[in-house]
């Protein structure tokens, strides 16, 4: 593979330097014009704790992920590229385990484009109205790469419609899904279409995705009462408004029947084979905004959601870190920069579960609502004072579908079981997560700014992290923060936080003080301490610090850090990036050229 | 990088070997636009090369409605974006990378906030891969469809650096 590779890239460079009869150095201008390659490394060394156990004898200690990516435009209508990835000698930890390779090729593509006409081959990265039908995409912090392999056509054959049809099997690891994914999708410009003059904007979206794959099951079943198919279908529309200062957007997804992931032995992936379940999705948008206000809502309800390119990725036992997932279904809290604003945090409840152990439990889907205000107060107001005030408003409620679960056959949970479920269409009154929060940004000078910010949030850690009954954590936190600005780029910024809750873990404080010499090089030290004994002693009283620096040129960055990680969103020198649990030094390098 | 070490020795050769040939061209900060499709707030379509067919000189900043320092950075610029304006013609976009958990906070946000600069969405992160970046805030300027300067990060004041490098380029 890696000679491959190399003739590959050998090829590219011999071909585009003799294919042409001009100056070696106007050839050199022309090829570095068309090419761009940018390259990032994450390494890290962890170290020994003794507020932690030991890493164990046989763990790899330094680990690195690495990738470098090579685009080069062809001509005009041709370009073409690939990723080099490598997880040398094993991925950092808490990264799938799927990415194997010391060092390998990742994606490569050769894409056609002209005005009405875009053909991709090779692995390809696409999204369907929000996603949540289909949406291929990559995040390396969180170690996701789920692009397709195969090939995709989008054709515009007027400027008011816009054809896709795609073909591919899934990205996983340094291979591909036992599947095959077949996609369409027609976007519509109705306004556009019938020249509606009294809209900004009328669309109208339709898509499929289907996904191909024969049934395998660890524990067949030998009283199977039903065939699993091997086709399951997903349908979505979707509809743009906007009218004047107005918008609005309604989508709708179903997907076909499909068998039940049966749990019951942790990690051995079997199905239910006596019952099939569909699922769908509804979301629902809608805003007003003018200069200085905005104001917008967001309605969702998920119910058996989950859609993999291999059913046995329900399994997250087996596939914690969600890997082959098809559709992409976030939580829709609002996502928050500080540390201890990231201790408590909703995640998305879109998946299936029906059983019964010594209990029966039921879990089909979430449904909630999510709203921002956002609002200027004015310069040269009471409030407003010389340089204006920016306020934010978000409030956001998440609760689990109301089902009832039911036996049809009374035959034993562990024999075969065909439990199902029936489910409300609007019922919130099964509580998840709630959150209201307010953030004010102030400038006082032109030296001086702050941002204060105030989270109330209640989170169902009894449901959410395991499968007991109801148990809140009620909890506020405060976060204040100001920069001074001094000359020539040297700046200094100082933020507190505070988490007051008497459930849980109780009390964390929380700081951050970082220093730039210039606008390049900067410093920066933070801590969060979980200062007040509660019964979970987890966190209890360890400073979660991290001290480091960055240095910063063009679009050259070089990273270096030492700490211990709770685990969550790090954001210093004006980067962030989600962080997991350990101690230890670790190095980044983003460079693009 | 540091782990490479223990990367088998021909490996090694051949990584650097790559990398080599990939550092010679840094010397060359001129590069053409990608032809990625970009949304405008009302979901009309375009491309950065579009853009710049009809402006010379550009600001393209890529952001996010959760990355705090982004938001710095864009309302730092927004104080003085008249300005800029009147002085250098400049005009500067906001391309937003929120994907669909975000996204629709996007708009509210913008004209909350009264930025005056244009917004663009980026969904998918296309223009982000093309890129190659993986960090926001990243700044860019284009000056005649080529991209002449890139800038990773912010940090308080960054904006002045921007504008000192605006200015220079605007003839």
């Amino acid at each position: 593979m890696h000679k491959q590779i190399l003739t590959v890239i050998i090829l590219l460079i011999t071909v585009t330097i003799n294919s042409q009869e001009k100056e070696w150095e106007s050839r050199f201008d022309e090829i570095s014009e068309r090419l761009n390659v940018s390259f990032e490394s994450n390494a890290q060394w962890y170290l020994n704790d003794k507020k932690f156990e030991d890493i164990k004898e046989d763990t790899e200690r330094l680990r690195a992920n690495s990738y470098l990516r090579i685009d080069y435009q062809i001509s005009d209508r041709f370009s073409s590229g690939f990723q080099l990835e490598s997880y040398a000698p094993e991925p950092l930890l808490n990264y799938s385990k799927i990415f194997d390779e010391e060092i390998g090729l990742g994606t490569f593509y050769l894409n056609y484009n002209t005005k009405k006409l875009d053909i991709t081959l090779g692995y390809y990265y696409v999204q369907f109205g929000s996603g949540l039908i289909l949406r291929s995409w990559e995040d390396r912090a969180l170690g996701v790469n789920n692009a397709l392999r195969g090939g995709k056509i989008i054709y515009d054959p007027t400027n008011y419609l816009r054809l896709t049809a795609l073909y591919g099997k899934q990205r996983k690891g340094f291979d591909v899904s036992d599947s095959n994914i077949f996609g369409f999708e027609t976007q519509f410009d109705i306004a556009n279409a019938f020249q509606i003059e009294s809209l900004n904007s009328l669309k109208l979206g339709l898509s499929y995705v289907g996904k191909q794959e024969d049934y395998k099951s660890d524990t067949p079943n030998p009283q199977a009462t039903i065939e699993i198919p091997e086709l399951v279908n997903s349908f979505g529309a979707q509809l743009d408004l906007e009218y004047k200062n107005l918008y609005t957007n309604f989508e709708y997804i179903y997907k076909s029947e499909d068998a039940r992931l049966n749990n019951f032995i942790p990690n051995i992936v079997s199905f239910s084979e006596k019952a099939l379940f569909d699922g769908n999705a509804i979301t629902w948008n809608i805003g007003y905004s003018q200069k200085g206000f905005g104001i917008g809502s967001t309605f969702r309800r998920l119910e058996n959601m989950r859609f993999y390119s291999e059913r046995s990725a329900l399994n997250l036992n087996n596939n914690p870190t969600s890997q082959l997932s098809m559709n992409y279904l976030p939580a829709l809290t609002k996502q928050h920069d500080y540390t201890l604003a990231n201790i408590y945090i909703y995640q998305a409840q879109p998946g299936l579960v029906v059983e019964n152990y010594e209990f029966p439990l039921v879990k089909s889907g979430e449904i909630g609502e999510s709203i921002d205000v956002f609002y200027n107060i004015k310069k040269g107001s009471l409030l407003g004072g010389k340089y204006g005030t920016k306020l934010s408003v978000n409030w956001s409620y998440w609760a689990n579908l109301t089902s009832t679960y039911s036996n049809p056959s009374g035959t034993a949970y562990f024999v075969g079981d065909d439990l199902t479920y029936e489910t409300e269409l609007l019922n919130f009154d099964d509580k998840l997560y709630s959150e209201i929060n307010a953030e004010i940004r102030k400038k006082w000078s032109p030296k001086l700014k702050s941002i204060f910010t105030y989270i109330n949030l209640n989170y169902n850690k009894g449901f959410l992290e395991s499968k007991g009954a109801n148990d809140f954590v009620n909890a506020w936190i405060g976060v204040a923060e100001s920069t001074y600005k001094f000359n020539s780029g040297k700046s200094v910024r100082l933020e507190l936080q505070h988490l007051s809750t008497n459930d849980d873990a109780n009390n964390w404080a929380g700081g951050t003080i970082e220093y730039f010499f210039n606008s390049k090089f900067g410093v920066y030290l933070n801590d969060s301490y979980n200062y007040e004994e509660s019964k979970i002693t987890e966190n209890t009283e360890i400073h979660f610090f991290n001290l480091g620096g960055s240095y910063t040129k063009g679009s050259t960055r070089v990273g270096i850090n030492y700490g211990r990680q709770r685990g969550g969103l790090l954001c210093v020198g004006g980067v962030c990036r989600p962080v997991s649990k350990n101690t230890g030094v670790t190095l980044n390098l983003v460079a693009t050229f | 990088m540091i782990s490479l070490w223990r990367v088998k020795k021909n490996v090694m050769k051949k990584f650097i070997w790559i990398l080599v040939f990939n550092l010679s061209f840094t010397l060359f900060a001129q590069e053409l636009l990608p032809n990625t499709t970009l949304k405008t707030l009302s979901g009309a379509t375009t491309t950065l090369a579009e853009i710049a067919a009809v402006d010379d000189l550009i600001v393209v900043s890529l952001w996010a409605t959760w990355c705090v320092p982004c938001k710095n950075e864009l309302d730092a610029v927004a104080d003085v974006y008249d300005d800029w304006v009147s002085e250098t013609g400049v005009k500067y976009y906001a391309v937003s990378i929120d994907d669909s958990r975000t996204a629709k906070r996007v708009r509210p946000m913008v004209n909350g906030k009264g930025w005056e600069f244009e917004i663009l969405l980026d969904e998918n992160s296309d223009l982000k891969r093309a890129f190659g970046v993986s960090t926001v805030p990243y700044t860019i300027i284009i000056k005649s469809g080529e991209i002449v300067y890139k800038h990773t990060g912010y940090t308080p004041g960054f904006e002045d650096e921007l504008y000192d490098q605006i200015v220079t380029l605007k003839d």
